[in-house]
This record gives structure tokens, C-alpha cells and sequence, in this order.
């Protein structure tokens, strides 16, 4: 498959008072063609700061892109100055963001907003750019688009509102959309109409999606491949079937082994203890160690490096190493692992999403 | 064993002015019991008039119409200072934002000490550090956090202090307002879990209001659904789940998504439209039990119908 993108060891810190804030420690993946890639992680994982740098959102200072490349049609974009990079993003990379009402412009009408979009991309008359702008409408369920051009945000519901945002997003059509939580604000019946929609337009128009959020229910509906962010690192990328059914890294069991499961209403949740670590002064070794109950003792003095467990799946624990000892994960991870060997047989061959 | 309610909710409305002489009707008629030790969740989406029911109970805000009844004792009528207290110690809350409400100019042990000086609990200032001492390491805090302020902490830990907060005042009935919707998934579980523990600890009774509707399966003994200002469904957790009645409680059951690829692949959504009932003019729409602690606002021919099918 074709690469679109290529993330190469990315480092992200932000310069306050009291020292260097490590957000993004060296995080490194591909986006391929076409396929919807989520990154999974809690606030303060750095999913936001990786995305927020792909688009060079972040202020210098107190940002800066310490060490990394980020390669997009044989450019590295971290080496972009503002004027290039005006001319991709919106019109080759896009962004849609969690707060729908916060992204649009209370004073401009929808038909404006969209429209800015096109006469800043495209060599288009006005226009042809509200006709396309209609379309766009139609094309993301808003009906009577000729009319609600006209129309204000606050003439909208949430779920409207988020529709509009990505009719903007598409108005250039994108090689890649990036999607930060889109739906966390939203009520789940409404979330369900916008994740469908994203996959309806992601399959007529071809575009790859990078979706940031911490909902792995959402995950599971939407992604062909998981990454795993945790302290500033991906500690374990792969297929989604691989991330839900045969996870390897201790803190991926503590996602999905925190969710309550349909079945085990009286056993007690699964929590990982303690919270994330200060990015501030990231701690020696793997920083999830503290939290994990499977760590070894050389995961508090060297971090473990990423291990191949297939083609498509890699997890950075030292767990994987072959004179680590053998561990049992939680239930009902095991669980979901005796339901790999199932998809595995029944697919013949490696399963992907 | 015969089950003893704790609380009972009848017919309550609570209206606000639109302006122009216009009304929101945010609770328009809800009527249940919570039954004492239990957790009864209550879902629906947002401005579905679930946290006004909380807060109305609790009487944050004066019910338009209907009767809570707190043990027996009605907690809208007409009180003595005493009494107001006395209810207002009994039933406690916790709120869905651990930034906002928590004050921060206050340091943790005064946040969880004001109701014990309110409530008069503590006779020397020993036995009020003592208190504040042994509520922090319930909640899986410790005592060097008393002396703290707010913003030193993270977001699961200030859902500790808000919690520790509401215990406090030694209550039987918890109002939880969306308490885990503002943290971290792996933050969330160690909340539920503290939340459990403390019922089972100390006889807790809670209301559990919340959107996310895996974690209220999991928490709660029974589930009402709300929808626009109407409870629409009540049920056991598991029955509910297994054999949702309502056309909006099955709408809202399939648009959640699942942490699993493979259903997740397969899944079919039900869309509701509330035009799909199809009422007359005038038809009457009333709470009905269709199998025993199964409750469905319906009209009567699809009572029937229910029936039918269900029972």
C-alpha cells in the first residue's frame, strides 16, 4: 500500500517557566492510502500535540519541533515555512476539531465560512464556489443546503454543527483529514450519524483519516489500525483486530481491561493504578513502569525499544523479549485473545481491520 | 426480602420561563423509587432533563409540580431551617466537573470539612483533622493532601476529594452527576470501583446520571431512560440491555459503539422517530408495567401489543 505520510522519530516540547514540557518524546508511524488511522491515548498523552504538529498548529514559542521529520509528498514539513504550509493545510491536510461551536465563527454565515475555504485554495468565482459549498452541504446530510448557507452556527444543533465543520475540512478534498475526538462532545445516537458519515465520504472520496480519540468503543468502529500513545511515545501500533484481540503492551490490558464488558457485572473493574507521569521530568526507563503491575526490573532502568510481533504489529514493552518471563494478562484480556486464534482461522491468514 | 424505598419521585415537573410566556418543559411528569442500598442510573441524552431530575430532588431547584419523598418525608414542602438541614445532610452530591466544583481558594481539608462545621459532626478541631484524615485515605487519598489546594491536583484525584466532600456528612443517598464523564478511561474504573466499594462499605444509595451508558450498565441495579423530559423506560440493568422495549431505549442502545472490532463490523443502528408511534390526538400515553419491574410509557393499544410480544 502506498504511504501518504511518514512520521519520523518526532520530538515536541514546550518551553515554560519551569523547565522543558517533553509532550511528544519520539513518536514514529505511516499513514498508508485511504485507511483510517487512531491514536488512542488519556489527556496528556501527546495525541493532540502529534496531530497539532503535523499541521504546524502550535505556537512557537512556547512550542518547538525538537528532532523528527514529517515527510508529505517528498516535503518535511517541520522544515516548511508558514506561506508553504498555508497552502497544504486546508487544502491537503485537514483538521476537524472536538468543540464544533468554538471552530466556527459566530459572526459569518455557514455559506461564508465554507466558501473562504474554497477562494483561498482554488482558482474558482464566487460563484461556483457557493455552488460547491451547496454541494458540500449535501454532501455531509445537511438538507435545504441552499438555505442554510445563509444560515448562523447558532441556527444549528451540535451534531449539524460538527457536519458543517467537515464539509469545510472536505471543501478542498484532502489527502488526509485529521479528526481530534470530533464526536466526544456529542450525544452517542448523533456520534453514530457522524461516524457513519465519515466513513460514507472516506469511501467516495479515497482520503485517509488520522482520528484522535480516547473512546476505543469509537475506535473499534472506525480504525484499520490502532496507535497506542502513552507518556509521549507509541508504545503499541497495529490492526485494529491486533490492538482488540491479541494486545502485547501491559498498558493497552489496562485500556481495554478497564472497560466494563457486557458480561462481568460483578467482578470488580480493572483500574490502572496511580496517574501519568510528569512530562516535565520524564522518568527513567518505561514510563508506564510505575503504574504497571507486569513491569520488570529493567523496565525502571532502560526503555524498552519496539518489538516486531507481526508484519503490521509492534509494541514497545520488554515483556517481549525473549528471556522475559512468561505473564498472564487480565481475564478478560485472555479473553479476547482466545478470539484472535477464532478470527485468525475463520480469515486464514493475519486479520486486518 | 421486602425491599425498602429510600426514595420516592412522583409526577415531578420542573418547568423553566422561556421568555415571552413560553416554558421549557425540562421535567414533565417522572415518577419512580430508588430503593435503599441500591444504584438506579439514570441515562438519555443531553437536555433530556436527567441532571434537572438530580438536582430538582435534591432541591437545588423548587419542582413546578410533584412530590419527592425522602424516607417518607416530603422535601419540597414547607421546612424549618432544622429540618432543611437535616434532609440536606442526608442526600448529598457529586458533580461532573472536578475543576469547577471544588473552590479553589479553599484548601482540600476546608472543601471537606464544610460540612462537618455546617452539620456541627466534629466537637474539637482534633476530631475535625481526624475526620478530614480518615475521609481522604477512604477515597485513596493521603493525609499530606489536606494542607493542598485544588489546582495540585489532577482530574480523578479532585473526583476523590468531591467524593470525600459528600461522605463527609456521613449521607444515605448520593447524587452522582455525570462523576466520571470529565476523566481518563483509566482513571474512570478506579473511580466506579471507589464508588462501589464505598455502597458497599457503607450502605450507600445512589442515583447515577450519565451518558455513557456501558459504565451505568455496570454500576447500576436499575436503569430509567429519559427523553425529553419523559422517563420512556425503566427496568432492571440486564433486562433493559437484554430486552429494551422502547423504540428510542433501543435506538440508543445500538448507536453505542463497542470496544470490539468484530461486532463492531456487523453493527446495525436503529434510527428513532418520535413520529413512529403514530398517537391519535388525545391519546393517552401512561407508565406501564409490561413485565414485572418493566416499565414502558406507552399508550394503551401498544400496551397490548407489548404485551403481546414481551409477556
Amino acid at each position: 500500500m502506498e504511504k501518504i505520510l511518514q512520521v519520523n522519530n518526532l520530538h515536541v516540547s514546550f518551553d515554560i517557566h519551569a523547565g522543558e514540557v517533553q509532550a511528544v518524546r519520539g513518536v514514529t508511524f505511516d499513514l498508508y492510502k485511504g485507511e483510517t488511522l487512531a491514536i488512542v491515548g488519556e489527556s496528556g498523552s501527546g495525541k493532540s500535540v502529534t496531530s497539532k504538529a503535523l499541521m504546524r498548529l502550535l505556537p512557537t514559542p512556547p512550542s518547538r519541533i525538537k528532532q523528527g521529520e514529517i515527510l508529505f509528498e517528498g516535503k518535511d514539513l517541520t522544515k516548511l515555512s508558514e506561506k508553504d504550509m498555508q497552502s497544504i493545510r486546508g487544502a491537503k491536510i485537514s483538521m476537524i476539531f472536538q468543540d464544533p461551536m468554538t471552530s466556527l465563527n459566530p459572526t459569518m454565515t455557514i455559506g461564508k465560512q465554507i466558501m473562504e475555504v474554497i477562494l483561498k485554495h482554488q482558482k474558482l468565482s464566487k460563484d461556483e464556489a457557493r455552488k460547491r459549498a451547496i454541494e458540500l452541504l449535501q454532501l455531509v446530510g445537511i438538507k435545504n443546503a441552499e438555505l442554510r448557507i445563509k444560515q448562523y452556527p447558532h441556527q444549528f444543533s451540535g451534531g449539524m454543527r460538527q457536519r458543517v465543520v467537515i464539509a469545510i475540512a472536505l471543501a478542498c478534498n484532502p489527502k488526509i483529514l485529521i479528526a481530534d475526538e470530533p464526536t466526544t462532545a456529542l450525544d452517542v445516537t448523533i456520534q453514530a450519524q457522524i461516524l457513519e458519515l465519515m466513513k460514507d465520504i472516506q469511501k467516495k472520496l479515497g482520503m485517509s483519516i488520522i482520528f484522535i480519540t480516547h473512546d476505543l468503543g469509537v475506535v473499534a468502529n472506525m480504525a484499520d489500525r490502532v496507535a497506542v500513545m502513552y507518556a509521549g511515545k507509541i508504545v503499541e501500533i497495529g490492526t485494529v483486530d491486533e490492538i482488540f484481540y491479541n494486545p502485547k503492551h501491559p498498558y493497552t490490558w489496562g485500556l481495554l481491561a478497564s472497560m466494563p464488558s457486557l458480561d462481568h457485572k460483578d467482578t470488580e473493574l480493572y483500574s490502572i493504578p496511580g496517574s501519568p507521569p510528569d512530562l516535565l521530568n520524564p522518568p527513567k526507563g518505561d514510563a508506564f513502569a510505575p503504574r504497571n503491575p507486569y513491569a520488570l526490573k529493567i523496565d525502571y532502568e532502560l526503555e524498552p525499544p519496539m518489538f516486531q510481533v507481526s508484519d503490521t504489529h509492534y509494541a514497545a514493552t520488554w515483556l517481549l523479549h525473549e528471556m522475559a518471563p512468561n505473564v498472564e494478562p487480565p481475564a478478560i484480556v485472555r479473553e479476547r485473545m482466545k478470539r484472535f486464534a477464532e478470527i485468525v482461522a475463520r480469515k486464514g491468514g493475519t486479520p486486518r481491520g | 426480602m421486602a425491599r425498602q424505598k429510600l426514595l420516592e419521585v412522583k409526577n415531578l415537573k420542573q418547568y423553566f420561563p422561556a421568555g415571552r410566556g413560553e416554558v421549557v418543559k425540562a421535567v414533565d411528569g417522572v415518577t419512580f423509587d430508588i430503593y435503599k442500598g441500591e444504584t438506579f442510573g439514570l441515562v438519555g441524552e443531553s437536555g433530556c432533563g436527567k441532571s434537572t431530575t438530580g438536582r430538582t430532588i435534591i432541591r437545588l431547584y423548587e419542582a413546578t409540580e410533584g412530590e419527592v419523598l425522602f424516607n417518607g418525608v416530603n422535601v419540597h414542602g414547607k421546612k424549618s431551617k432544622k429540618e432543611l438541614k437535616e434532609l440536606n445532610r442526608k442526600m448529598q452530591m457529586i458533580f461532573q466537573d472536578p475543576y469547577a466544583s471544588l473552590n479553589p481558594r479553599m484548601t482540600v481539608a476546608d472543601i471537606i470539612a464544610e460540612g462537618i462545621d455546617i452539620h456541627g459532626l466534629a466537637k474539637t478541631k482534633e476530631e475535625r483533622m481526624r475526620r478530614v484524615y480518615e475521609l481522604l485515605e477512604t477515597v485513596g487519598l493521603n493525609r499530606e493532601h489536606a494542607s493542598r489546594y485544588p489546582h495540585e491536583f489532577s482530574g480523578g484525584q479532585r473526583q476523590r476529594i468531591g467524593i470525600a466532600r459528600a461522605l463527609a456528612v456521613e449521607p444515605e443517598f448520593i447524587i452522582a452527576d455525570e462523576p466520571i464523564s470529565a476523566l481518563d478511561v483509566s482513571i474512570q474504573a478506579q473511580v466506579v470501583n471507589l464508588l462501589k466499594r464505598l455502597q458497599r462499605e457503607k450502605g450507600l444509595t445512589y442515583l447515577f446520571i450519565a451518558h455513557d451508558l456501558s459504565m451505568v450498565k455496570y454500576i447500576s441495579d436499575r436503569i430509567g431512560v429519559m427523553y425529553f423530559g419523559k422517563m420512556v423506560e425503566l427496568a432492571e440493568s440486564e433486562e433493559l440491555y437484554r430486552n429494551p422495549i422502547h423504540p428510542y431505549t433501543k435506538a440508543l442502545l445500538s448507536a453505542i459503539p463497542l470496544p470490539d472490532p468484530e461486532t463492531e463490523r456487523t453493527r446495525r443502528r436503529i434510527v428513532y422517530d418520535p413520529s413512529q408511534h403514530g398517537y391519535k390526538d388525545g391519546e393517552e400515553l401512561e407508565f406501564r408495567e409490561i413485565t414485572p419491574g418493566h416499565f414502558v410509557l406507552c399508550s394503551e393499544e401498544e400496551y397490548k401489543r407489548y404485551r403481546a410480544m414481551y409477556a
